[in-house]
């Protein structure tokens, strides 16, 4: 879709949705509601790469300029050759040459690898592209450049023998590349649920009887249940716009609301701001350990301070498992200093 | 013959952290296929890692060993540019040698 179609649409759904409200109430000037997106708000937001190219950024990357963006970058929780299952399933591995030519991937069937790859899965090279290209980095997406996405791609496809170790991937090979891609054929469309009227993949016979008139749709925790698998609110990740819900017996349903301290608030802001809650949680160990985990091993110990403040920067691993973490220095030293002067104190 | 291995190593400081990637069934002898027949046994019994001549790693394996093997290891009293070499021998009595340069 071109960027005018794009505007079009948008325009003609808000337009719709306009529409939609003058029917449902008698409101006045609702069709006056927002503004068509600009150029630049659509640009920002149309960068989808398809299967068949459209939309892919002009540039290149090699093999070996993707192992250096990876072991900077991705190597943390991906291992070395993408081949980690700590954090995320393996991204490459079990497929052979005979897969490339065939373009199914053979161990998709049988139990010899009972663990699905990535790379097992994959049935089109863009999809790799536009998934790294928006959403990689984990802690900073969006943060690689068109040349290093092109890089990253190649390097994993050269860790699943796709491409050769001195491979450069651009807007052009990448096309030679999806016609040696292991599952390239393995996607069909020859199923019930890609036609309407297709056989469903259930025995889901239509009951039109009985219907209840007035539907309340609804979604509650019954008081009694509430703690049952204790505080729910404080085992997610405080990562972007989803939260759990406060279930602590000693915590009423109106504690939720209950304003926290002012300093406290701000400084789980910046954590969060700078990334630290993708994998730090309040109390428990999700990547990396919960903040108050961290208080209650280092707050008495003589120097902790500095010792924490320094590893936010430098990253590390060991005391706490294997799993690296990746060094942050995006932080400067006074707001290490202040986050860690939050997390010993008990991260309130 | 077997299938080749992925080799890293990177110099950081005066130690140099490698790490291995076999690509190896490790069957354990215990496993049985669909038809019921025992899966034969063939796991890696012996990893060399040599640099410059020297040993710089020498261990037994067992069945206990995962399959697709992830080695990893630190040695110092190399420079960028050695080569490292890692050898390994299975319960078959097959052998491979990888060799990677020192970056």
């Amino acid at each position: 879709m071109s960027s005018w179609d794009r505007a079009t649409a948008i325009k003609l759904g808000l337009s719709a949705l306009a529409l939609a409200t003058i029917a449902a109430s008698p409101l006045a000037g609702a069709s006056n509601l927002g503004r068509p997106a600009t150029p630049a708000e659509i640009a920002a937001w149309d960068i989808d790469v398809r299967p068949d190219f459209a939309g892919l950024p002009a540039g290149s990357g090699s093999v070996e300029q993707g192992m250096e963006v990876w072991e900077s970058k991705c190597e943390s929780c991906h291992g070395t050759f993408g081949e980690s299952n700590e954090v995320f399933t393996p991204l490459a591995g079990g497929t052979t040459r005979a897969d490339q030519d065939s373009g199914r991937v053979k161990s998709l069937v049988g139990p010899n690898v009972p663990q699905r790859t990535t790379l097992m899965k994959l049935s089109t090279v863009s999809t790799l592209f536009d998934y790294i290209r928006r959403a990689m980095p984990w802690n900073a997406p969006k943060s690689l450049s068109d040349d290093e996405v092109y890089a990253v791609t190649a390097y994993v496809l050269y860790l699943n023998d796709v491409v050769s170790d001195d491979f450069v991937l651009d807007q052009d090979s990448i096309r030679e590349v999806q016609n040696r891609l292991p599952n390239r054929n393995g996607m069909t469309r020859d199923h019930g649920l890609w036609e309407v009227a297709g056989k469903a993949d259930t025995h889901n016979t239509a009951c039109m009887k009985n219907c209840a008139a007035d539907v309340e749709i609804s979604s509650s925790l019954p008081e009694y249940a509430r703690d049952s698998h204790g505080n729910l609110a404080d085992q997610n990740r405080s990562f972007g716009p989803v939260r759990g819900t406060t279930t602590a017996a000693s915590a009423a349903p109106a504690a939720t609301t209950a304003p926290t301290q002012p300093a406290g608030t701000s400084r789980l802001a910046m954590a969060e701001e700078y990334g630290c809650t993708g994998c730090h949680a309040m109390d428990d160990t999700i990547v990396g350990p919960g903040f108050r985990q961290v208080a209650q091993r280092y707050a008495d110990k003589a120097g902790s301070l500095d010792q924490v403040a320094a590893k936010i920067r430098a990253g590390g691993s060991g005391a706490w498992g294997s799993m690296p973490m990746p060094a942050q220095e995006q932080l400067n030293e006074e707001q290490a200093r202040e986050l860690a002067e939050w997390i010993l104190s008990g991260a309130n | 013959m077997g299938n080749p291995m992925r080799i890293r190593a990177k110099l950081d400081g005066e130690v140099v952290d490698a790490k291995v990637l076999m690509n190896h069934a490790m069957e354990t002898g215990q496993r049985k296929d669909a038809s019921g027949a025992l899966v034969p046994a063939h796991y890696i019994t012996k990893v060399i890692a040599s640099c410059n001549g020297k040993t710089v790693l020498e261990a037994d394996w067992g069945p206990s060993v995962s399959k697709n093997p992830l080695l990893g290891f630190r040695f110092r009293g190399a420079a960028a540019g050695d080569t490292l070499s890692v050898t390994w021998t299975d319960s078959m009595n097959d052998t491979r040698t990888d060799e990677a340069v020192i970056g």
